[in-house]
């Protein structure tokens, strides 16, 4: 297959799927027309194993939720399977607490998260749902089996949405290894597989749950987004209710990075692959759920030099901009190309880490999900 | 025989807007129209056989969705509409 060097913007909406096409300089952008136009997109994602595949979450409110897939850059989407929840009719709702079984009883609602398995597993997918389910396929979307470890996990009974619902919005692979896996749950907190699934251990050891009586609890917490560190694949960076952290030992433990910042409050984080030991917040009111002081803003922690940038000025995106959990992504060139995406439909796009930025000129849907085909994958 | 009115939206998972069906009951018929369009599963209904929140089913023009729901028999029922409700923004 010959080089392709576009870049490529996914852009998951309220109201539809879209893909923004730009060369390498990333400075013009086209935008596509518009997929799965009115049905609300958690996530869209390219499968880099398989050039021109993309996969869309997408959740229509009359007829549920669908996993979707493109095998031509977006232009034509077609469904495929889509998994169930373990839910039967005779059962009580979920969250019951005289119910003492870890049995999922709810429906599967929304998808959130679809990743795709690492190079040595070119058929591998896995799904992250609504009620904090978790799927996997071994042949590419066609059929779907259960990770019971932790879709009949025995804390289940105790675990509650948050206010974006029981979503399991975060999934992370160990590049050297495909029994090594990492979930994000909300309000509940984080979790490692060593056995490819089969059984897990809650990772929140260091994050404070303001919100709780114990402050310092084995799972409870709010996990908002997690990156991994492109070079280094121990080191974590998160973004939780609770603060923005980083992990270096496999998500042992955490340490708050965020308090000199004052309110670390977010959504989202991304970590870039040209620039090892960087991650970029995009720090939020924690009352208001949006940019403070007036302007849009990324803030890029240095793990390193343990120091904080602001990459904005004042002057540049006056207003008040949402951004949510799967809202910010980075590709893979060298300077690194941030893509951040708001509530109110702004794409804004730095082609040089940072230094400067624009907006796409388009006026979006409230953007769910940004997330960005590589020059590489095609 | 019940003759179905179907949303016009339902059409890309394969069903004609208008079909004929003998069942006993609303469940029943969407089993059947399941039967003959496998991509309408979990389209009406969700995995536990309820019908979903924005979906509502007319019995001779009287809403069942928030009543009698997917157990309404048909006995003597001439049309069934399924359709979407009013709803989103």
């Amino acid at each position: 297959m010959p080089r392709d060097n576009r870049v490529r913007i996914l852009v998951g909406t309220r109201k539809g799927t879209y893909v923004v096409e730009g060369d390498a300089k990333r400075k013009n952008w086209k935008v596509g027309p518009v997929a799965h136009e009115g049905d609300e997109v958690y996530h869209v994602v390219a499968d880099p194993r398989h050039p021109g595949d993309l996969y869309a979450a997408v959740n229509n409110m009359f007829w549920g939720p669908m996993v979707q897939r493109s095998r031509n850059w977006g232009k034509n989407w077609k469904e495929i399977a889509t998994p169930l929840s373990p839910a039967k009719k005779d059962r009580k709702p979920e969250f019951n607490e005289s119910e003492p079984s870890a049995t999922v009883k709810r429906p599967l609602t929304r998808l959130w998260h679809i990743e795709p398995g690492l190079e040595r597993q070119p058929e591998t997918l896995y799904l992250g749902a609504d009620p904090h389910l978790l799927f996997r396929s071994t042949d590419l979307g066609s059929s779907w089996e259960p990770i019971e470890g932790i879709n009949n996990h025995p804390a289940r009974k105790n675990w509650s949405p948050g206010f974006g619902g029981a979503c399991l919005h975060t999934i992370l692979l160990d590049p050297r290894t495909p029994r090594r896996l990492y979930i994000g749950l909300s309000a509940v907190g984080t979790f490692r597989s060593e056995d490819e699934g089969k059984s897990w251990k809650p990772t929140n050891k260091g994050v404070e749950a303001p919100f709780l009586p114990d402050k310092n609890p084995e799972t409870g917490q709010c996990v908002h987004h997690v990156a991994a560190d492109a070079a280094d694949p121990d080191t974590f960076y998160r973004q939780d209710h609770g603060g923005m952290y980083v992990s270096h030992d496999r998500m042992e433990k955490w340490t708050r990075i965020g308090k000199p910042l004052g309110d670390d409050f977010g959504f989202c984080v991304a970590s870039p692959s040209s620039a090892p030991g960087t991650a970029y917040f995009v720090r939020l009111d924690g009352r208001g759920r949006v940019t403070r002081d007036g302007h849009f803003q990324v803030q890029e922690w240095n793990d390193k030099t343990r120091k904080w940038r602001k990459l904005l000025s004042p002057r540049q995106f006056p207003g008040h901009f949402g951004v949510q959990r799967e809202g910010i992504s980075t590709d893979n060139l060298d300077p690194a190309g941030i893509y951040v995406g708001t509530t109110t439909g702004q794409l804004f796009v730095s082609p040089n880490a940072g230094k400067s930025w624009a907006q796409v000129p388009f006026q979006f849907p409230s953007i769910h999900s940004v997330s960005v085909a590589n020059p590489s994958t095609g | 025989m019940v003759e179905v009115h179907l949303d016009s939206w339902l059409r890309e998972f394969g069903p004609r807007r208008n079909e004929k069906v003998e069942a006993i009951s609303v469940e029943h018929l969407i089993d059947v129209l399941e039967g003959r369009h496998p991509r309408l599963r979990f389209k009406l209904r969700d995995e536990t056989g309820a019908l979903r929140q924005y979906v509502r089913v007319f019995v001779d023009g009287t809403d069942v969705s928030g009543t009698t729901g997917v157990g309404t028999s048909l006995e003597g029922v001439r049309t069934v509409d399924i359709l979407h409700s009013i709803a989103g923004g």
